[in-house]
């Protein structure tokens, strides 16, 4: 298992040219995330967490770019934004027409705690090969209102229902790259134990 | 079991048949102010529509072509025919029509569907309405339906009033050539309260070669009304291309329904760039049925601005694209009010290097509170050559939402096809059934008689498919 930590400063441009898995962890960058995967039997997991504050303005690119076949790719970005934050996400899914047999995911989830927050997405896909099955999916929107009234009738405080919400939002995350076999204190605890309590 | 050839596949477009040249008047070749002029002098129309084409005209110039999308680089401005006539007076009887346009009719199956189950059918060959009749109880109601023209003439206010407000000649370079050259189309105005049952239906058919065809729709449902329109579309083929240039708009006002339903089957040479609008009002009704089987390349957004507070939006999509074809199709939705929702369901199959785009946009304003879209796309591939791209855009610039887009590509399923061909059905004959149940979703809200045809279609042009 090969793990690599995306932030701020860091690059963004990876390949991957061996089977087995990968894990890239995408936190608050704003930038170019391209993964060519060139290997077959290659898993590339791509996790993201962001959180938007006050003018946080951030903008991810990404491209899942399976050159060679038989691979999988599997994308995940979680987004919670506060505030006047804004939020711009272009994805795109390109099967190369010799990659037959790949299976590529992509999926955004935005929780828009402001009326003031912008987000834009756009996940795309480009299949040039057809032996595959890839699909994405957005969701953007608010907390679930139901979840918070539940949690709300058993005695707790609207703020400690929301963050408590919060935290299994991104928390998903987290769990999904425990699943899969990561020591997870490869991430710093700050990134860790977000504060979420606006 | 044999093989097919692969040149074989191209299945027999039965409208494709071209009829000899019977037309009144042409422009010349080419587009420049006197052909725009000439275009409004031949129809006597009034000085602010003269105005109108002219200063549309000085848009087409300036804009540019649009730099994503399909390849448009092939259409040559000055090789294309903007307007022919193709009869002197238009008709109220089929029997009255030429014989080649009135066998023309008959062979797509249009004089049989009105007897059928239409309210009112307007048929434009090349530039004009050559027929046109509407139910006598509509025209009691005042339900108005003629063509574009007459419209002009018989009800300037009307006209004035809503022409190019929704889509003005600046919005893109062809709703600009379209503002300046349009010929024909349909106008519709249902008053207040007035249920239009059976659908309406405008068919329209290009003959000649090297042509464009340039219809504007006008469609205005007035408070708590409810019509169903219906467009139909073929074309010969020829070596040469086409262009098609529609611009559509239609204002459903509030508590109105309006369905536009569209079964697209130009032949392999037509371009295909239209621009179809609408805006629904409080609890208006929206809904755009687009399918689009023929054409070479296709670049159409039908999109609803939902203005007003409940409003509803959907679009159904169908594409195809075969040898040589492709569909940039999609759907555009704007949230402009509390409480309003969209629904976008897209399908599309690619086949034999055919490339099929999934292209939309969905926008939530500040304030559009309560506001809900679902969008989902799902393509199919049958061959190693094909290719399918999504490219759907979400802005949300209001919290108290939810949006929802999913997609997915992929091929038949092979144990579909296993269990199916296992119970002696041939293979082809088991794509064609698995294709029709994946497009099943929007054929089941065409009117029947459509949806046998486009059933039909599906089916032979899965046939011959290599196995």
């Amino acid at each position: 298992m090969k793990f690599t930590y995306i932030t701020e400063g860091k690059k963004g441009k990876h390949s991957v040219t061996q089977p087995g898995e990968s894990i890239f962890f995408i936190h608050n960058y704003s930038g170019a995330v391209e993964i060519s995967i060139k290997s077959p039997n290659a898993k590339v997991y791509i996790y993201g967490v962001y959180i938007g504050k006050k003018n946080d303005n951030f903008t991810l690119n990404t491209i899942q770019h399976h050159k060679v076949g038989e691979s999988v790719s599997d994308l995940l970005i979680k987004g919670i934004f506060f505030d006047e934050s804004k939020f711009h996400y272009e994805g795109l899914i390109r099967i190369d027409k010799k990659a037959q047999k790949s299976n590529a995911y992509q999926k955004n989830q935005n929780l828009v705690m402001s009326k003031d927050v912008f987000v834009d997405s756009r996940p795309y896909l480009e299949i040039l090969a057809n032996d595959v099955r890839c699909t994405h999916g957005s969701t953007t929107g608010q907390l679930d209102k139901e979840q918070l009234y539940f949690a709300k009738t058993r005695g707790l405080s609207e703020k400690v229902a929301q963050k408590m919400l919060l935290e299994g939002f991104v928390g998903d995350i987290f769990n999904k790259m425990e699943e899969t076999g990561l020591d997870l204190s490869v991430i710093p605890n700050e990134v860790r134990n977000l504060s979420l309590l606006n | 079991m044999p093989k097919k050839n692969k040149d074989d596949l191209d299945f027999d477009y039965k409208y494709g048949f071209s009829m000899p040249d019977t037309s009144v008047f042409q422009t010349k070749r080419g587009i420049s102010p006197e052909v725009v002029f000439q275009i409004s002098k031949i129809k006597n129309e009034p000085d602010w529509m003269t105005k109108k084409r002219l200063k549309a005209y000085e848009v087409f110039l300036e804009k540019n072509m649009p730099p994503w999308g399909a390849d448009l680089s092939k259409i040559d401005f000055d090789d294309i025919v903007y307007f022919i006539r193709a009869t002197d007076k238009q008709k109220t009887s089929w029997e009255d029509l030429p014989a080649e346009i009135k066998d023309t009719y008959d062979r797509i199956g249009v004089p049989e569907a009105e007897k059928k189950f239409l309210a009112g059918v307007s048929a434009q060959y090349e530039s004009e309405v050559v027929y046109e009749s509407v139910n006598k109880e509509l025209t009691k109601q005042g339900v108005l339906f003629c063509d574009m023209d007459t419209a002009v003439a018989k009800y300037p206010e009307i006209v004035k009033e809503y022409f190019g407000t929704l889509i003005p000649a600046r919005d893109n370079k062809f709703a600009a050539l379209n503002t300046a050259v349009w010929s024909g189309g349909s106008f519709v105005y249902v008053p207040k309260g007035v249920h239009v049952k059976l659908p309406l239906q405008a068919y329209f058919r290009i003959n000649a070669e090297r042509f464009g065809q340039f219809e504007r729709t006008l469609i205005i449902a007035d408070e708590g009304s409810s019509v169903h329109y219906i467009e139909g579309c073929t074309a010969p083929i020829y070596t040469t291309d086409s262009l098609h240039s529609a611009v559509v708009e239609i204002f459903a006002k509030k508590n109105a329904r309006v369905r536009y339903t569209t079964v697209q089957n130009w032949s392999n040479n037509v371009y295909n760039l239209v621009t179809k609008r609408a805006s629904a009002d409080e609890n208006a009704i929206m809904e755009w049925i687009d399918c689009n089987i023929g054409s070479k390349v296709t670049m159409k957004y039908p999109s609803v601005y939902l203005k007003g507070e409940g409003a509803r939006g959907e679009v159904l999509s169908i594409a195809y694209a075969g040898k040589g074809q492709h569909q940039d199709a999609g759907a555009k939705m704007f949230h402009f009010a509390p409480n309003t929702s969209s629904r976008i369901v897209s399908k599309s199959i690619s086949k034999n290097g055919g490339r099929t785009s999934y292209r939309g946009l969905v926008q939530i304003q500040p304030h559009a509170t309560n506001s809900s879209v679902y969008v989902s796309c799902d393509a199919l591939l049958m061959d190693e050559e094909s290719r399918s791209d999504t490219y759907p855009t979400m802005r949300i610039m209001e919290n108290d939402v939810q949006v929802q887009h999913e997609a997915t590509v992929e091929k038949l399923g092979e144990e579909k096809l296993f269990y199916l061909t296992s119970r002696g059905i041939t293979k082809n004959d088991a794509e064609g059934i698995l294709v029709n149940g994946f497009i099943e979703p929007v054929t089941r809200e065409i009117p029947l008689e459509y949806s046998i045809e486009l059933n039909r279609l599906m089916q032979l042009e899965m046939s011959g498919s290599v196995g």
